[in-house]
């Protein structure tokens, strides 16, 4: 059994840096959890407290059912990947990778066997007798792994170990750490702030921000149903439409006002929402995918501008702004510049062959079964808990 | 806290006491407790003898037994002519730092120019480095000598009716040991200096010649600045190994003689100690030496701590 | 750096140059700064050279300043109980410089990763101690050890040698161990090792230029030094080479010849050490200052 309970742990660092907040996460045996948020939110000081490299505060925290709080990270029976890897410069691969065989005891023919099956799991097996020194990034990466992965320890705690790659490496590293997780079974803890290793990656993605816990769940709950406006805009790339608008909750249907234009939505989402009474401000979130094309004459549209327009190749993100300028100055008015996340403009996704071009008037709807909406002061999801 | 930190003694009761440290405080435990013995030896061999020094300057002490006497130990100390003499020769001595520092200076730029064979003169001018003062201080008593090769070199150069004895004569003993003492520094000092303009980018100099700069004015207004804190460095060095490192050399050379011509402060306290038995008045001395140095310790302690 | 290890060509400055008589200038400045070079040479060399000849003469031959024979050499164990001096020195030096090591390793793993509440202010304290010569403090020194009766063998030269070094090594190993990224450490740690295993399997390791460094400055330090080996070494059948060869030199009774010969032997192993770790040698002397 080697689940681990964060229960309550918080990390006062000096008098008063929260680097984590009252954390409380359940990681069950097995599973392949991932912390993910921007920079400082705590990531690593919540795994540095984990492997015993930093104390705890308050709170406690256990690995497989026993509080660990005050055991010494060599009886914690843990196994870390450091983001710079920290290889043993003066020991040959093999000998890195032994270390910790070596260090508790085992036979010499069973560290040489164990070092060899980890070897060839990690395609290293060619490179055993080189120092740390005379590899390439992506070959030291491995040996890192490698470091963990031999000891069957009771988790893995990974620190954005794929972050010193380069792009193509890092595709390729990602898909095979999730593989030897996947066949070792070990509980793994891994930190990183790029959200497409998080998607990737976990069974589930816990997302923090300034050392708070924002929300648990598997990667694709995060982006169907982000529990606030800062999940919604941290997960997805680009990032979720967030428009700050009133809405009139009808009997049978949603009006949404985009400054001086009104779409309508589903009646459906007064029952799963709560939204405010009549014409009060939420904010509205819409994923660039789910903002559509259509002709002028369709119905519930909005009329846009093309601003800018980025080819990434399998497709091409449109910058669109609303077709009115009352609306850009009242969004500017409501904080558009203080908080960058409620733009006043929309990004469309779009594939692509489609023709636009800078200066383009369009017509876009909003696919009516995928918006979002949050409080606007607190910026909590308005949508209720599922029965 | 208290609330978690009871829940948790309960849990871990039957564990050692020393589970209950947090992990913080076992890192310190470990951490003192490395240090220790560092701490110890210094403190036992270098701290307390301090302490004791200050004890023992106002007493009368042979080793063995010790009288108090209080204050007027030092005003009695002060009234002796052999500390003044002593002092005054350490402050002449000084008169030798440029040379110890000027020569080298000039003798790592040369190494810097790098012609052919720079790396066996460089090897060769380091050399007598490695070699004990007490050699190096027989080796220039032959030198000094009245059949030494100071006058072989007077009488080659036409002077023949010319014969010095310059560790015979108080008036000029002091000189030859300031001599010798700027050979023995040349090693080490060059060696700062020239590692200093290693790490001088090339380019700089470049730069400024392509401006129309004169190798002097490069030495002046680029390599020198460039130096500074390698120069400051030997300064301090220089200026400790002055008062602190003679001992060899005057004890082969001229045993602080003719009369206290060459007792310097490091000298006389083995003197007074070891020669007079006066363990008191030695104690006392060490203590004026250590203020000395003291204050040029202070400068390289700052200017470590400056590159920290 | 790189400077120092691929020599620039010859004519390199005289290359650059853009006006032919610069360059023609600079030859003839050439040859005298190479005729400069040879003559601080000649300087630099003149100790071994009077140490050679020297040792070549007779007493006789020496004063009457002609002659060479090996009389001095062959007659020299007889005047000096070099082999015992030699032995004498080696181990006193090794035995310091262990204690050095033993106790400067920990001592800067400590300061620079394992900081306990007052260590900063600790660590200053003892590298303050690298400022007190050994006379400020000799006296209670020499009769605090006496009285712990360690001046009859090597122990107590040993213990003040130690004590003299360590505040040097503390200094060197903290301030290298702090270029050490904390990781390293941590990953042993969390591989299971303990602060005792991580100092001995990872930072011991690790340190060899460092310890190297501090060996062979010390080494010469206390191979070459006088003062603690004169008075805190007080059987003369123990007394390191050094000592033995000031003590005959400042007696004026022992035939010039000789003692040249002795000092030969004497300088011969710091010499060695010196050129074999020069490199190490640079890297101490400029510590915390060059980096
Ligand atoms: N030893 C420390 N002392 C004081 N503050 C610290 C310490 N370590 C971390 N912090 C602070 O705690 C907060 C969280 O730091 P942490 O390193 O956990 O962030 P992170 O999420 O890992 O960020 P990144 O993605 O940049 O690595 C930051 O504000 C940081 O400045
Ligand atoms: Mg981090």
């Amino acid at each position: 059994m080697a689940e681990i309970t964060f229960d309550g742990v918080t990390k006062i660092f000096g008098d008063d840096i929260r680097a984590v907040d009252e954390l409380s996460l359940h990681v069950a045996d097995g599973e392949f959890m991932v912390l993910v948020g921007p920079s400082g939110c705590g990531k690593t000081t919540a795994l540095r407290m984990l492997a015993g490299l930093e104390d705890i505060t308050s709170g406690s925290l256990s690995i497989g059912g026993a509080v660990v709080n005050n055991v010494l990270p060599k009886d914690r029976d843990v196994a870390m990947v450091f983001q710079n890897y920290a290889l043993y410069p003066h020991m040959s691969v093999e000998k890195n990778i032994g270390f910790a065989l070596k260090i508790r005891g085992d036979s010499k023919s069973e560290i040489k066997r164990k070092v060899g099956e980890a070897a060839a799991i990690l395609h290293l097996t060619d490179y055993l007798e080189r120092r740390p020194k005379a590899l390439s990034g992506g070959q030291r990466q491995r040996v890192a792994m490698g470091r963990a992965i031999v000891r069957s320890p009771q988790a893995f705690l990974m620190d954005e170990p794929l972050s010193n790659l380069d792009a193509q490496l890092r595709v390729e590293m990602r898909l095979e750490i999730a593989r030897i997780q996947r066949i070792l079974g070990v509980a793994t803890v891994y930190v990183t702030h790029d959200q497409v290793e998080a998607m990737t990656m976990g069974d589930r993605v816990a997302v923090l921000r300034a050392g708070k816990l924002q929300q648990v769940d598997t990667p694709q709950d995060l982006y169907d149903h982000p529990a606030n406006e800062f999940v919604a805009g941290f997960m997805g790339s680009p990032p979720m439409n967030l428009v700050r608008c009133h809405v009139r909750p009808g009997d049978d249907r949603v009006e949404v006002d985009f400054g001086d234009q009104t779409i309508e939505l589903p009646w459906h989402y007064t029952s799963s929402h709560e939204l405010p009474a009549s014409g009060l401000d939420v904010v509205v979130g819409v994923r660039p995918e789910d903002v559509i094309i259509t002709d002028a004459s369709s119905p519930n549209t909005i009329k846009t501008r093309v601003e800018r327009r980025e080819a990434l190749g399998a497709e091409i993100l449109v910058h669109l702004s609303h077709l009115d300028s009352s609306a850009d100055a009242l969004a500017n008015e409501q904080g558009a510049l203080r908080d960058i996340s409620r733009r006043s403009s929309l990004v469309a996704k779009m594939g692509p062959r489609v023709q636009v071009a800078v200066g383009d008037v369009l017509s876009v709807q909003i696919s009516p079964e995928h918006a979002h909406f949050f409080d606007a002061t607190t910026g909590v999801t308005l949508r209720k808990r599922k029965p | 806290m208290s609330e978690r930190s009871a829940h948790m003694s309960v849990m871990t009761s039957s564990a050692p006491r020393v589970r209950r440290m947090t992990l913080r405080r076992r890192r310190q435990v470990a951490g003192f407790l490395f240090a220790l013995p560092a701490i110890a030896l210094v403190v036992g061999f270098i701290g307390v003898p301090i302490g004791q020094a200050v004890y023992y300057s106002f007493t009368q002490w042979n080793g063995l037994t010790s009288t108090w006497i209080g204050p007027s130990t030092w005003a009695q100390a002060f009234h002796n002519s052999n500390l003044w003499t002593a002092l005054e020769n350490n402050a002449l001595l000084l008169l030798a730092v440029p040379f110890a520092l000027g020569l080298p200076l000039g003798i790592a730029v040369l190494l810097h120019q790098r012609v052919a064979g720079w790396r066996i003169f460089r090897s060769i001018y380091f050399l007598p480095t490695a070699i004990s003062w007490v050699v190096l201080g027989l080796v220039a008593e032959r030198f000094f000598a009245y059949q030494g090769t100071l006058n072989s070199i007077i009488h080659a150069l036409g002077f023949s009716h010319v014969n010095t004895n310059m560790l015979g004569y108080e008036s000029t003993a002091l000189s030859a040991l300031g001599i010798t003492f700027v050979f023995t520094m040349i090693g080490t000092n060059t060696m700062l200096f020239l590692t200093g303009l290693a790490t001088l980018d090339p380019s700089l100099e470049e730069a400024a010649r392509i401006d129309g700069a004169g190798s002097w004015r490069i030495f002046r207004s680029i390599t020198l600045p460039h130096l500074s804190r390698f120069i400051q460095l030997a300064f301090v060095m220089t200026v400790i190994a002055l008062f602190s490192a003679l001992f060899s050399l005057i004890f082969v050379m001229t045993g602080g003689g003719p009369g206290y011509a060459t007792t310097t402060m490091e000298f006389l306290i083995y003197q007074t100690g070891f020669n007079q038995g006066d363990f008191g008045t030695a104690a006392l001395y060490g203590l004026i030496l250590f203020v000395l140095t003291g204050i040029v310790g202070v400068v390289q302690l700052r200017l470590i701590g400056s590159n920290e | 750096m790189t400077t120092l290890m691929t020599p620039p060509k010859e004519s390199d400055s005289s290359n650059k140059s853009t006006r032919p008589s610069r360059a023609s200038r600079s030859k003839v400045g050439r040859w005298v700064l190479f005729f400069a070079m040879m003559v601080i040479a000649v300087v630099m060399l003149y100790p071994f050279w009077v140490m050679i000849v020297t040792s070549l003469k007779s007493e006789a031959q020496f004063l009457a300043g002609q002659g060479f024979s090996w009389l001095s050499w062959k007659n020299l164990s007889a005047t000096i109980p070099i082999g015992q001096e030699v032995l004498s020195s080696t181990i006193v030096c090794s035995a310091s410089i262990l204690i050095i090591l033993v106790v400067g390793l920990p001592a800067g793993f400590a300061f620079s990763k394992l900081r306990f509440r007052t260590s900063t202010a600790v660590f200053l304290v003892i590298v303050s101690a690298m400022m007190v010569p050994l006379q400020a403090i000799l006296m209670p020194e020499f009769v605090n050890v006496t009285k712990l009766g360690l001046t009859g063998g090597y122990f107590g030269a040993i213990l003040v040698y130690a004590a003299l070094g360590t505040p040097f090594s503390v200094f060197l190993f903290t301030t290298y161990f702090r270029g050490v990224p904390d990781e390293l450490i941590e990953a042993g740690i969390v591989d299971g090792l303990s602060y005792f295993g991580a100092l001995w399997r990872l930072v011991v390791p690790i340190a060899i230029p460092a310890i190297a460094t501090v060996t062979v400055l010390q080494f010469i330090q206390i191979w070459d030094d006088l003062l603690v080996g004169l008075l805190f070494i007080q059987n003369t059948s123990e007394r390191p080479i050094t000592v033995g060869l000031a003590v005959l030199a400042a007696g004026r009774t022992t035939s010039i010849p000789e003692l040249m010969a002795g000092s030969i032997i004497s300088a011969l192993p710091a010499m060695v050490v010196y050129l074999g770790f020069q490199r190490y040698l640079v890297k101490g002397l400029t510590m915390g200052i060059d980096r």
